[in-house]
Order: structure tokens, then sequence, then C-alpha cells
């Protein structure tokens, strides 16, 4: 009796599970409205995102865009949130191209390959890659790759420049810090553009490396961060994900600075932290928004030419440092005038920032000891 | 080589390892008093990270820190009692519960996170408190030692103090006797009238008490946040220091420290220009001399017994 119970129970939940499954990935695709009957002039853009909304970066900036591209160029959108089941994007990618919409938009290094696959055996529809750094692109895909080596300079350069400056929380030491995720490329582009902006602000700078080896914990960045501003170190810039975030408490603790990344993270901090928010100086953020808006506007004017790799910049306006309420009261006019004119000669190219992407490891390292304190 | 040694024979470092070891030493003990009962309770690191988010939470609802640290301490306990029932009482196999709450709860904090404060990444739009750090007066005036050991977290004080009533409570209580007979021999201690189940489920519960106190000083103490997974395999380094420790409070409380020390070490020597891959090594050769070492005294020991 009892098995049989049990058996029911868990048949039953299986059940409920599949339906739920399904109702999740695909319930929202059979939902969309108009097919090929209604003719209608308006442009039906999708995104196709591998995680959940809510993350605060990457997917919420595309969500954000998407919605820009609704109101401002009045298209019909749509979001599909697929999950971080790996398994489940390809049948989803295939079921979305295989329906009326115009562009799908997708992003970051996981899903490029399958959105290229996707692409090619759907040769009518048209598709944007928001982040990826693999040059090779089908023919009806039009891929972003953000400039993060030139905004990191720009970061690295207030950070410089915020060491050398007589901001309440600097001290005399010429020394700032910069924690990385991991010792890959994709992180090293930042670090290497960080180098160089701020060698080229302050000449005989000294940057203090440091690797947490993960994304996820932020005690350990913590302490990998005390031990930097222990040091002498006065700026911190974080590109480590969820560990980063151990940077701004022990930038609290020892009432130094920070610099952010990806997203605006002063000011998402400062609802609920003034006084850690006010340490953040600045955040390196790429403007996936701004870069989805303007290749699906290319899109709908004919004027986007697909099939490539685009690098967005400062100079795009892909990237940029995020001048926010605490960057304009915290930092010196003087360092913001200089900031102003690095950019300028960055957007103008009389300043080339070298890129860590397809560097050779013991480049890295060179620059990387030239540097060490 | 001479910077190699003053970054380890400098206050700071000294410092921190303490630091690092608070919530590796409350998870291990944890993992201690249900082993000395006969359980192993491999779900330290999710029962922490409930422990972590549920202190965030009710201290930025309440507006105070000590009843966040009493919310985690509940839900530490409570997760806890429903892998005891599970265990106990319906039978399941102990290392499937223990699976069932660190999966559950890698999910499902983010859930409920996502749920209280629209995130699913950080905590950070959530007011939580922090506990406080204590400056011991006279103490901390002690030159060398105070820096040390005074300034530290409440909890950090509170997981100190802990390995001494753990190993007054396992040596010298009668719950201790009856948690230690009944991993050593349930049926023995059934016969002299002792309720195995019930032991158990007390040993459980402790179990879970210290994990979560190690799970709140993650959230309400080392950080102010609580953020995805932010627990990175300490529970698991738990399990594995009550291992190394050889089931005794003092060997737990030591390799605790050691896994602490090189911890703390790996983090303080990324400074120098040493290759951050091989420094990331450091714990792990630690845990692999450890045990070598452990298990040459072991079988020697054993060698000269069976001599004799």
């Amino acid at each position: 009796m009892k098995r049989s119970v049990l058996a029911f129970v868990l048949v039953a939940v299986m059940l409920i599970s599949a339906c739920s499954g399904g109702g999740k990935n695909t319930g929202p695709v059979n939902e969309t409205p108009g097919n090929s009957g209604s003719k209608s002039e308006k442009l039906k853009v999708v995104l196709l995102i591998q995680g959940t909304l809510g993350d605060k970066s990457f997917f919420d900036a595309a969500n954000s865009g998407l919605e820009q591209v609704a109101s401002s160029l009045q298209a019909e959108t749509k979001v599909i949130e697929m999950g971080l089941d790996s398994t489940k994007w390809e049948p989803t990618f295939n079921t979305v191209a295989g329906q009326d919409w115009d562009v799908i938009i997708a992003g970051g290094s996981q899903i490029t390959e399958l959105l290229n696959a996707t692409a090619e055996k759907h040769p009518d529809k048209k598709f944007i890659n928001y982040d990826t750094d693999i040059p090779e692109v089908a023919p009806n895909v039009y891929a972003i790759s953000y400039a993060v080596n030139e905004v990191s300079f720009l970061a690295g350069a207030t950070a410089a420049l915020t060491s050398v400056s007589d901001l309440p929380n600097a001290n005399p030491d010429k020394k700032i810090g910069f924690l990385g995720g991991m010792d890959i490329p994709a992180i090293n582009a930042f670090l290497i553009g960080y180098i160089e902006g701020a060698q080229y602000a302050v000449p005989d700078i000294k940057v203090a490396v440091s690797y947490a080896g993960n994304f996820n914990d932020p005690g350990k960045g913590k302490e990998l961060s005390l031990l930097q501003y222990n040091s002498g170190v006065d700026v911190i810039f974080n590109v480590a994900g969820g560990t980063g975030l151990g940077v701004f408490d022990a930038a609290k603790e020892k009432k130094r600075y920070a610099i952010g990344v990806d997203s605006d993270q002063g000011t998402m901090i400062e609802g609920t932290d003034k006084d850690k928010a006010n340490l953040i100086i600045t955040s390196a953020v790429k403007k996936i928004d701004q870069a989805i808006v303007h290749s699906v506007r290319g899109i709908k004017e004919g004027t986007l030419e697909l099939g490539k790799l685009d690098v967005v910049g400062l100079k795009q306006d892909g990237v940029g440092i995020a001048r926010n309420d605490i960057f304009n009261s915290v930092v010196s006019e003087n360092i913001k005038a200089r900031l102003v004119e690095i950019e300028k000669k960055l957007i103008d190219g009389e300043i080339k920032v070298s890129n860590a992407m397809g560097m050779q490891t013991s480049e890295v390292d060179k620059i990387r000891n030239s540097v060490k304190p | 080589m001479d910077s190699f040694w003053s970054v380890l024979f400098s206050t700071d470092f000294a410092f921190s390892v303490l630091r690092v070891t608070t919530p590796i030493l409350f998870a291990a003990l944890g993992a201690l008093i249900s082993n000395k009962a006969g359980i192993v309770n491999i779900g330290m690191e999710g029962t922490m990270l409930v422990g972590a988010l549920t202190g965030v939470i009710v201290s930025a609802y309440t507006g105070s820190a000590w009843i966040g640290l009493l919310g985690a301490v509940m839900s530490g306990i409570t997760l806890s009692a429903i892998l005891a029932y599970f265990t106990l009482k319906i039978k399941t196999h102990i290392i499937l519960g223990g699976i069932a709450i660190n999966m559950f709860a890698s999910g499902g904090t983010v859930f409920i996170l996502y749920l209280v404060s629209g995130d699913k990444g950080t905590s950070t739009s959530l007011q939580s408190k922090v506990l406080p750090n204590l400056h011991i007066p006279l103490l901390q005036d002690i030159p060398l030692i105070g820096p040390i050991l005074s300034g530290h977290n409440v909890l950090t004080y509170v997981s100190l103090l802990a390995v001494a009533g753990v190993y007054y409570m396992l040596k010298r209580t009668p719950l201790g006797l009856q948690i230690r007979s009944v991993g050593e021999n349930p049926q023995a201690a059934q016969s002299v009238g002792i309720s195995v189940g019930k032991i158990q489920f007390i040993a459980l519960l402790l179990s879970g008490f210290f994990a979560a106190l190690g799970g709140a000083f993650m959230s309400m103490g080392y950080l102010s946040l609580f953020s995805r997974d932010m627990t990175a395999g300490r529970g698991w380094i738990a399990i594995a220091a009550e291992a190394l420790g050889g089931g005794s409070t003092i060997g737990t409380f030591l390799a605790s420290l050691i896994f602490g020390a090189t911890n703390a070490m790996a983090n303080a020597l990324q400074i120098l220009k040493i290759p951050s891959e091989l420094i990331a090594t450091f714990p792990y050769v630690a845990t692999v001399v450890g045990l070598l070492v452990y298990a040459i005294v072991e079988s020697k020991r054993k060698k000269r017994k069976k001599g004799i």
C-alpha cells in the first residue's frame, strides 16, 4: 500500500515538473501573437537569455536595451529566459528561429557557437550576438565585442590620479590594485588596459594584482583586498563578479576607494549603504543596452552590415566609465578634466591601448611584473 | 625572500588567519558532533548557506544583527531537523539527505533572495546589519598579541569559546558520553537504555546550529551581504578538517587552523612575485601533507602496539 502511494506521488511529481519545465520554455513562445497572416510593419524582436533576469548586470542590461527597442523603435518584443540548463538552449533556439521573428538577440561566449549554428540553418532571419569575442560570425549575424581595454584604460587613469591626489581617503603611496576573478585572457584584457591607463596618467605608479581563482567567493575577495589596502594600495579595480563584492566591504572597512565593473555598481549599492557607495568612485561599464538599441535600429533602417564582429569602444559609446553622483561629488575637478582629455585622445585614436586578447601569456606576465610593487 | 617572511610574520597575517579560520571552525565543530554520534552530515555547506541568507534577511527586517543571528541559528537547526526527520525517522540514506540539503540550499537561497529582494545575485538591496567587532580592553594594549587577538568579530571569539564548549560537552557531560557511545556502538548504547534516535537527532541539531553560526559569520561578520553560493566550499573544507583532526575536538581545531592558515597564506603571498597558480595550490598541498603525516604517525603507533 505504502509503495503504491509513493509510486503515485513520484509519478505525479515527475508529471508536474515535466509540465512546468515545458511551460517555462515553450509556453511564452507559443503565446507570441501575430503570425504570417497579419502582415504588420512592426519589427518583431526576441531576446533569448541563457539564465534568468534579475542579475542586475549582464542580462538585465540586455533586457533594458530590448525595452528601449520596444519604446523607441515601436518594435514588438519578447524576452525568453532559457534558464541555466544548457541542454534546453538548443531546442529553444530552434523553436524561436522557426517562428516569425525578424531579429533574434542573444549574447555571451557560451551561446556564440549555438547562435551561429542556428543562424546558418535560418538564413532568412537576422541575429544579434550582443557580447562575444569569437571572430567567426555567420553571414546573417551581427556580433558585438566591447573594448574593455579602452574603458579599463580610463579606469586605470582614474585610479592612478586618485591615488596621487589629496582626496581624503588616498594615501601618499603611489600604489593601486586590481582584483581579477581568474588569470584568463578575458580578465587580463581589463588588467592590461588598467595598467596602461594608470601608467599613462602617472608614469611611476605601481599596480598590485591578485586573482581570486573564482567568481563566487566574496569572502576571498575581501581578504585579498584587505591585503592590498594594507600594503598601501588606495584604489582597487575589481573584475571578479560576485567575488568582487568583497572589495567594497574591504574598502569600507579600510576607508579606501574601489572601482566597479560591468554595471554601475556604486549606484546599485547607494540605496542601502551610502558610506560604502561613496567609496566606489566609478565603474567601468559595458553599455550593452545601447549596443542592442543601436544594432536593432541599424537592422530596421537597413544600414547594419551583418556577418562581422564589431568592436565597440569609447568612440561608439559602447563602453564608458560611470559618471554618476558619487563620481561627480568625490572626484576633484582637475582629475575630471584630465579624464575628459584622456577620453578624447582615446576616441581620436591618439592613444592606442594594447589588448590582452590574443596576447602571449609571457607578454602579460612581463607587463604585470613591470608594475608590481 | 625577506618579504616572504615579513608577510608571514606580520600581525596582519596572524589576524587574518583567525578570521579565515572562523567559518571553517564552526562548521568543523558541527561536523565533529554529528560524526561522534555516528552520522556523517555532509549538508554543512548547504546549512551554512541557508544560515547566511536567513541572517541577512532577518536582520534587514528587524534592524537588529542579534535577532538576525538568532534567525540564522534557528534556520540551521530547522534545516537539520528536516534532515534528521528524513534520515532517522523515514530512513533516507544520510548521504543522499546531505546532498539534497546542499542542492536545495544552493538553488533555494537564490529563490528566496529573489522573493525578498528581487535580486538573484546579491543582497545589496537589503539593509542588513553586521555583528560588531570586539576590542578587548587590556588585551589590545599588549604589543604583538594585542593586534592579533583583539578587534575580531564577536563570532570569532564565539568560535574559540565553542571549541572549549564542545570539548567539555563531549568529554564531561552526560550528553557527550551518550553521543560518543551511540557513535561507537549503537547496540551497546541501546542495551543500557539510551535512545539512539534521540541522541542522533540532538547531535544533528547541534551540527546544524554550528554550521549556521559559520554561515552567519560569512554574511554578517566577515562580509555585510549575502551572495549566491558565497560559502564557496567552506562547508566541505570543514568536513575535511574534521577528518584530518582525527575526530577529536582539539584535532579538529588545529586542522581548521591549518586550513585557515594555508588559505590566508595563499592570499597573502599573491602580493609577492610568485605565480598565483602555484600559490593557489598551497591549501591542497597542505592537506595532502597533513594526511600523510597523520597516516605515518598512525601506522607507526599501530605497529608499536602490535610489537608490544
